[in-house]
Protein backbone atom coordinates (compact mmCIF):
# COMPACT_ATOMS: atom_id res chain seq x y z
CA UNK A 1 0.00 0.00 0.00
CA UNK A 2 1.37 3.49 -0.96
CA UNK A 3 0.50 6.84 0.68
CA UNK A 4 -0.79 9.39 -2.02
CA UNK A 5 -1.37 12.22 0.48
CA UNK A 6 0.76 11.99 2.91
CA UNK A 7 -1.00 15.27 5.24
CA UNK A 8 -4.44 13.56 5.13
CA UNK A 9 -2.80 9.78 5.86
CA UNK A 10 -3.24 8.47 9.23
CA UNK A 11 -0.52 7.83 11.53
CA UNK A 12 -0.79 3.66 10.67
CA UNK A 13 -0.63 4.37 7.18
CA UNK A 14 2.73 6.79 7.96
CA UNK A 15 4.29 4.62 10.01
CA UNK A 16 3.93 1.81 7.07
CA UNK A 17 5.20 4.16 4.15
CA UNK A 18 8.27 4.85 6.56
CA UNK A 19 9.14 1.01 7.50
CA UNK A 20 9.37 0.43 3.80
CA UNK A 21 11.61 3.24 3.65
CA UNK A 22 9.61 6.23 2.32
CA UNK A 23 11.18 9.16 3.83
CA UNK A 24 8.11 11.87 2.69
CA UNK A 25 6.03 9.65 5.42
CA UNK A 26 8.37 9.80 8.07
CA UNK A 27 8.49 13.69 7.17
CA UNK A 28 4.63 13.81 7.66
CA UNK A 29 5.21 12.09 11.25
CA UNK A 30 7.93 14.25 12.14
CA UNK A 31 6.08 17.14 11.39
CA UNK A 32 2.98 16.07 13.43
CA UNK A 33 4.53 15.02 16.53
CA UNK A 34 7.72 17.48 16.73
CA UNK A 35 6.36 19.68 19.28
CA UNK A 36 5.60 16.98 21.63
CA UNK A 37 9.05 15.51 21.39
CA UNK A 38 11.20 18.39 21.52
CA UNK A 39 8.54 19.50 24.90
CA UNK A 40 9.37 16.63 26.60
CA UNK A 41 13.05 16.89 25.49
CA UNK A 42 12.90 20.50 27.39
CA UNK A 43 11.31 19.21 29.89
CA UNK A 44 13.83 17.37 31.10
CA UNK A 45 16.75 19.34 30.18
CA UNK A 46 15.82 22.62 30.57
CA UNK A 47 17.90 23.88 27.54
CA UNK A 48 16.52 25.19 24.47
CA UNK A 49 19.44 23.87 22.35
CA UNK A 50 20.22 20.71 23.99
CA UNK A 51 16.04 19.77 23.47
CA UNK A 52 16.46 20.41 20.14
CA UNK A 53 19.85 18.63 19.55
CA UNK A 54 18.25 15.48 21.41
CA UNK A 55 15.00 15.53 19.94
CA UNK A 56 16.80 15.43 16.21
CA UNK A 57 18.97 12.64 17.34
CA UNK A 58 15.56 11.01 18.67
CA UNK A 59 14.02 11.69 15.72
CA UNK A 60 17.11 9.99 13.67
CA UNK A 61 16.92 6.87 16.08
CA UNK A 62 13.39 6.33 15.48
CA UNK A 63 13.95 5.77 11.53
CA UNK A 64 16.39 4.02 12.44
CA UNK A 65 14.50 1.69 14.88
CA UNK A 66 11.69 1.68 12.89
CA UNK A 67 11.01 -1.43 11.94
CA UNK A 68 11.03 -2.32 16.06
CA UNK A 69 7.41 -0.45 16.34
CA UNK A 70 4.90 -3.29 16.25
CA UNK A 71 2.22 -0.50 17.00
CA UNK A 72 1.62 -1.81 20.59
CA UNK A 73 1.76 2.17 21.36
CA UNK A 74 0.61 5.08 19.60
CA UNK A 75 3.91 6.07 17.23
CA UNK A 76 4.01 9.59 19.35
CA UNK A 77 4.21 7.54 22.64
CA UNK A 78 6.68 5.02 21.36
CA UNK A 79 8.97 8.18 19.93
CA UNK A 80 8.39 9.60 23.20
CA UNK A 81 9.84 6.74 25.10
CA UNK A 82 13.07 7.36 22.71
CA UNK A 83 13.72 11.18 23.74
CA UNK A 84 13.09 10.02 27.31
CA UNK A 85 15.73 7.33 27.23
CA UNK A 86 18.26 10.11 25.71
CA UNK A 87 17.71 12.59 27.75
CA UNK A 88 18.00 10.63 30.59
CA UNK A 89 21.24 9.39 29.65
CA UNK A 90 22.88 12.97 28.79
CA UNK A 91 21.39 13.73 32.31
CA UNK A 92 23.34 11.09 33.66
CA UNK A 93 26.13 11.56 31.48
CA UNK A 94 26.29 15.48 33.15
CA UNK A 95 25.97 14.24 36.23
CA UNK A 96 29.38 12.29 36.45
CA UNK A 97 30.82 15.17 35.13
CA UNK A 98 29.68 17.62 38.07
CA UNK A 99 30.68 17.47 41.30
CA UNK A 100 28.01 16.94 43.27
CA UNK A 101 27.67 19.23 46.43
CA UNK A 102 26.38 18.95 49.40
CA UNK A 103 23.20 20.97 49.01
CA UNK A 104 22.21 18.13 46.08
CA UNK A 105 22.98 15.45 48.20
CA UNK A 106 20.97 16.77 51.08
CA UNK A 107 18.46 17.48 48.39
CA UNK A 108 18.51 13.88 46.83
CA UNK A 109 17.44 12.37 50.26
CA UNK A 110 14.57 14.78 50.33
CA UNK A 111 16.36 16.28 53.97
CA UNK A 112 15.29 19.69 53.26
CA UNK A 113 11.61 19.12 51.67
CA UNK A 114 10.82 17.18 55.00
CA UNK A 115 10.92 19.82 57.24
CA UNK A 116 9.15 22.44 55.39
CA UNK A 117 6.14 23.30 56.60
CA UNK A 118 3.05 22.23 54.47
CA UNK A 119 2.17 25.75 51.53
CA UNK A 120 -1.51 26.10 52.86
CA UNK A 121 -2.52 28.63 50.60
CA UNK A 122 -2.89 27.14 46.74
CA UNK A 123 0.85 29.55 45.37
CA UNK A 124 -0.80 29.95 41.91
CA UNK A 125 -4.60 31.26 42.68
CA UNK A 126 -5.38 34.14 40.93
CA UNK A 127 -2.16 34.44 38.55
CA UNK A 128 -2.55 34.71 34.53
CA UNK A 129 -1.99 31.59 32.43
CA UNK A 130 1.51 33.27 30.82
CA UNK A 131 2.60 34.40 34.89
CA UNK A 132 2.46 31.02 36.12
CA UNK A 133 3.90 29.18 33.03
CA UNK A 134 6.76 31.29 33.81
CA UNK A 135 6.89 30.51 37.19
CA UNK A 136 5.90 26.76 36.86
CA UNK A 137 9.37 27.10 34.09
CA UNK A 138 11.74 28.82 36.77
CA UNK A 139 10.71 26.30 39.69
CA UNK A 140 11.13 23.35 37.84
CA UNK A 141 14.52 24.54 36.79
CA UNK A 142 15.42 24.77 40.49
CA UNK A 143 14.92 21.13 40.69
CA UNK A 144 17.42 17.98 40.48
CA UNK A 145 16.93 16.50 37.66
CA UNK A 146 15.72 13.03 39.04
CA UNK A 147 12.83 14.96 40.81
CA UNK A 148 11.98 16.76 37.93
CA UNK A 149 12.38 13.56 35.84
CA UNK A 150 10.12 11.79 37.93
CA UNK A 151 7.83 14.97 38.10
CA UNK A 152 7.72 15.47 34.22
CA UNK A 153 7.14 11.93 33.66
CA UNK A 154 4.16 11.53 36.31
CA UNK A 155 2.39 14.60 35.03
CA UNK A 156 3.38 15.27 31.35
CA UNK A 157 3.43 11.91 30.89
CA UNK A 158 1.14 10.03 32.96
CA UNK A 159 3.44 7.10 33.47
CA UNK A 160 2.39 5.03 36.43
CA UNK A 161 4.97 5.04 39.30
CA UNK A 162 6.12 0.74 38.37
CA UNK A 163 6.61 2.64 34.63
CA UNK A 164 8.72 5.71 35.97
CA UNK A 165 10.76 2.79 37.64
CA UNK A 166 11.46 0.68 34.96
CA UNK A 167 12.30 3.81 32.65
CA UNK A 168 14.72 5.39 35.38
CA UNK A 169 15.95 2.28 36.34
CA UNK A 170 15.32 2.05 40.08
CA UNK A 171 12.63 1.16 42.66
CA UNK A 172 8.74 2.00 42.74
CA UNK A 173 9.54 3.23 46.54
CA UNK A 174 12.22 5.73 45.13
CA UNK A 175 10.16 6.90 42.58
CA UNK A 176 7.06 7.80 45.10
CA UNK A 177 9.72 9.70 47.61
CA UNK A 178 10.97 11.50 44.95
CA UNK A 179 8.00 12.50 43.10
CA UNK A 180 6.49 13.35 46.87
CA UNK A 181 9.94 15.69 47.61
CA UNK A 182 9.87 17.15 44.16
CA UNK A 183 5.74 18.20 44.86
CA UNK A 184 6.62 19.51 48.04
CA UNK A 185 9.91 21.95 46.57
CA UNK A 186 8.05 22.73 43.56
CA UNK A 187 5.39 24.13 46.24
CA UNK A 188 7.67 25.93 48.46
CA UNK A 189 9.48 27.32 45.30
CA UNK A 190 6.07 28.66 43.82
CA UNK A 191 5.40 29.98 47.08
CA UNK A 192 8.81 31.91 47.67
CA UNK A 193 8.09 33.59 43.98
CA UNK A 194 4.63 34.60 44.81
CA UNK A 195 6.39 36.15 48.07
CA UNK A 196 9.26 38.10 46.21
CA UNK A 197 6.74 39.18 43.31
CA UNK A 198 3.92 40.68 45.79
CA UNK A 199 7.21 42.19 47.55
CA UNK B 1 3.50 12.54 60.47
CA UNK B 2 5.71 9.48 59.59
CA UNK B 3 6.92 9.82 55.85
CA UNK B 4 5.48 5.95 55.20
CA UNK B 5 1.80 7.88 55.76
CA UNK B 6 3.07 10.90 53.42
CA UNK B 7 3.47 8.64 51.07
CA UNK B 8 0.52 6.48 50.92
CA UNK B 9 -1.38 10.33 50.95
CA UNK B 10 0.45 11.15 47.77
CA UNK B 11 -0.76 7.15 46.33
CA UNK B 12 -4.19 8.13 47.48
CA UNK B 13 -4.02 10.84 45.51
CA UNK B 14 -2.25 9.65 42.38
CA UNK B 15 -4.71 6.79 42.26
CA UNK B 16 -2.03 4.75 42.66
CA UNK B 17 -3.02 2.68 46.26
CA UNK B 18 -5.04 -0.43 46.58
CA UNK B 19 -8.40 -0.74 48.11
CA UNK B 20 -8.19 -1.63 51.03
CA UNK B 21 -5.10 0.95 51.97
CA UNK B 22 -7.27 3.55 50.15
CA UNK B 23 -10.06 3.31 52.58
CA UNK B 24 -7.75 3.07 55.34
CA UNK B 25 -5.92 6.31 54.67
CA UNK B 26 -9.68 8.09 53.62
CA UNK B 27 -10.42 7.55 57.05
CA UNK B 28 -7.24 9.45 58.48
CA UNK B 29 -7.38 12.24 56.06
CA UNK B 30 -11.27 12.80 57.56
CA UNK B 31 -9.78 13.30 61.16
CA UNK B 32 -6.36 14.64 60.54
CA UNK B 33 -6.18 18.08 59.38
CA UNK B 34 -2.42 17.82 58.79
CA UNK B 35 -2.72 15.13 56.72
CA UNK B 36 -5.24 16.72 55.03
CA UNK B 37 -3.44 20.00 54.65
CA UNK B 38 -0.45 17.80 53.36
CA UNK B 39 -2.82 16.11 50.45
CA UNK B 40 -4.17 19.88 49.60
CA UNK B 41 -0.71 21.00 48.67
CA UNK B 42 0.08 18.38 46.41
CA UNK B 43 -2.92 18.62 44.85
CA UNK B 44 -2.01 22.46 44.17
CA UNK B 45 1.27 21.24 42.63
CA UNK B 46 -0.59 18.86 40.40
CA UNK B 47 -3.00 21.72 39.15
CA UNK B 48 -0.70 23.67 38.53
CA UNK B 49 1.43 21.68 36.50
CA UNK B 50 -1.69 20.83 34.42
CA UNK B 51 -1.31 21.78 30.75
CA UNK B 52 1.58 23.56 31.28
CA UNK B 53 3.85 21.43 28.46
CA UNK B 54 1.29 21.65 25.74
CA UNK B 55 2.21 25.12 25.40
CA UNK B 56 5.85 24.57 24.44
CA UNK B 57 7.03 24.45 20.82
CA UNK B 58 10.03 23.60 18.73
CA UNK B 59 11.49 27.07 17.73
CA UNK B 60 12.84 25.84 14.34
CA UNK B 61 10.48 25.69 11.49
CA UNK B 62 9.18 22.26 9.85
CA UNK B 63 11.50 22.56 6.87
CA UNK B 64 14.74 23.25 8.29
CA UNK B 65 14.62 20.76 11.66
CA UNK B 66 13.61 18.27 9.09
CA UNK B 67 16.57 19.09 6.49
CA UNK B 68 18.54 18.36 9.67
CA UNK B 69 16.98 15.04 10.43
CA UNK B 70 17.06 13.76 7.12
CA UNK B 71 20.93 15.15 6.56
CA UNK B 72 21.92 12.66 9.55
CA UNK B 73 20.02 9.56 8.72
CA UNK B 74 21.89 10.19 5.02
CA UNK B 75 24.68 10.08 6.54
CA UNK B 76 24.50 7.36 8.93
CA UNK B 77 23.12 5.39 6.25
CA UNK B 78 26.01 5.90 3.65
CA UNK B 79 29.12 4.21 5.73
CA UNK B 80 26.63 1.20 6.42
CA UNK B 81 27.40 0.14 2.90
CA UNK B 82 31.28 0.79 2.31
CA UNK B 83 32.48 -1.72 4.72
CA UNK B 84 30.47 -4.63 2.44
CA UNK B 85 32.35 -3.17 -0.67
CA UNK B 86 35.88 -3.56 0.94
CA UNK B 87 35.09 -6.42 2.80
CA UNK B 88 37.80 -8.43 1.17
CA UNK B 89 40.42 -6.31 1.53
CA UNK B 90 39.35 -5.94 5.04
CA UNK B 91 39.64 -9.83 5.57
CA UNK B 92 42.89 -9.77 3.52
CA UNK B 93 44.51 -6.88 5.80
CA UNK B 94 43.39 -8.95 8.93
CA UNK B 95 45.03 -12.35 8.01
CA UNK B 96 48.05 -10.44 5.95
CA UNK B 97 50.18 -9.42 9.03
CA UNK B 98 49.50 -12.68 11.75
CA UNK B 99 50.26 -15.08 8.76
CA UNK B 100 53.56 -13.28 7.46
CA UNK B 101 54.80 -13.13 11.37
CA UNK B 102 53.68 -17.37 11.55
CA UNK B 103 55.76 -17.73 8.24
CA UNK B 104 58.51 -15.81 9.72
CA UNK B 105 58.53 -18.21 12.38
CA UNK B 106 58.51 -21.17 11.28
CA UNK B 107 61.11 -20.23 8.29
CA UNK B 108 63.57 -19.64 11.01
CA UNK B 109 62.63 -22.55 13.16
CA UNK B 110 63.19 -24.99 9.39
CA UNK B 111 66.83 -23.14 9.52
CA UNK B 112 67.83 -23.64 12.97
CA UNK B 113 66.39 -27.22 13.42
CA UNK B 114 67.61 -28.35 10.05
CA UNK B 115 69.72 -31.84 10.46
CA UNK B 116 73.66 -31.36 9.95
CA UNK B 117 75.51 -34.24 7.55
CA UNK B 118 75.75 -35.15 3.80
CA UNK B 119 71.49 -34.84 3.25
CA UNK B 120 71.45 -31.82 1.33
CA UNK B 121 70.73 -29.61 4.14
CA UNK B 122 74.49 -29.94 5.67
CA UNK B 123 77.16 -27.17 4.99
CA UNK B 124 78.77 -26.58 1.86
CA UNK B 125 82.27 -27.64 3.25
CA UNK B 126 83.41 -29.17 6.91
CA UNK B 127 87.31 -29.69 8.28
CA UNK B 128 87.60 -32.38 11.23
CA UNK B 129 90.20 -34.18 12.89
CA UNK B 130 89.40 -37.30 12.93
CA UNK B 131 92.11 -38.62 16.31
CA UNK B 132 93.49 -36.49 18.44
CA UNK B 133 97.76 -35.70 18.07
CA UNK B 134 96.84 -38.20 14.92
CA UNK B 135 97.88 -35.81 12.25
CA UNK B 136 95.59 -36.37 10.22
CA UNK B 137 92.81 -33.75 8.67
CA UNK B 138 89.89 -34.38 6.47
CA UNK B 139 88.53 -31.44 4.08
CA UNK B 140 84.93 -32.48 2.90
CA UNK B 141 83.46 -30.01 0.49
CA UNK B 142 80.13 -31.30 -0.22
CA UNK B 143 78.79 -29.34 -3.90
CA UNK B 144 81.73 -30.53 -5.20
CA UNK B 145 81.86 -34.35 -3.96
CA UNK B 146 84.94 -34.20 -2.49
CA UNK B 147 86.95 -34.95 0.27
CA UNK B 148 90.73 -34.75 0.64
CA UNK B 149 92.83 -35.81 3.71
CA UNK B 150 96.04 -34.20 5.27
CA UNK B 151 98.77 -36.82 6.58
CA UNK B 152 101.19 -35.06 8.58
CA UNK B 153 104.10 -37.56 9.13
CA UNK B 154 106.20 -37.87 11.29
CA UNK B 155 103.80 -37.19 14.34
CA UNK B 156 103.16 -33.82 15.63
CA UNK B 157 106.07 -34.41 18.16
CA UNK B 158 108.58 -35.37 14.95
CA UNK B 159 110.36 -33.49 12.32
CA UNK B 160 108.46 -33.90 9.68
CA UNK B 161 110.31 -34.39 6.71
CA UNK B 162 107.25 -35.06 3.64
CA UNK B 163 103.32 -34.48 3.43
CA UNK B 164 101.87 -37.42 2.24
CA UNK B 165 98.43 -35.93 0.81
CA UNK B 166 95.62 -38.41 -0.25
CA UNK B 167 92.40 -38.02 -2.14
CA UNK B 168 89.37 -40.24 -1.25
CA UNK B 169 87.04 -40.40 -4.17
Amino acid sequence: MTVKDYSSADDRALVGASQRGDMLAFEELVARHRDRIYARAYSMMRNEEEAVDLSQEAWVKGWQRLRQFQGESGFGTWMTRIVINLCLDQLRKQKRQRTESIEALDEESGGVERQMPVVAANPTAGLERGELRQRIDRALGQLSYEHRTVLVLHEFEEMEYKEIARTMGCSIGTVMSRLFYARRKLAVLLADLKKQDSV
Amino acid sequence: MDNEVELKLQALLDGELPTAEANDVTSLLARDRAAAALVEELRHTRAALAGFEAEVRLPESRDFFWSKIERDIRRLERPARQPVASLPLALLRRFLVPASALAVVIGAGVVLLRPSGPSGLTPAAEIETAVADSGAFTYRDYSAGTTLVWVSYPADNEVAQDDEMGTVE
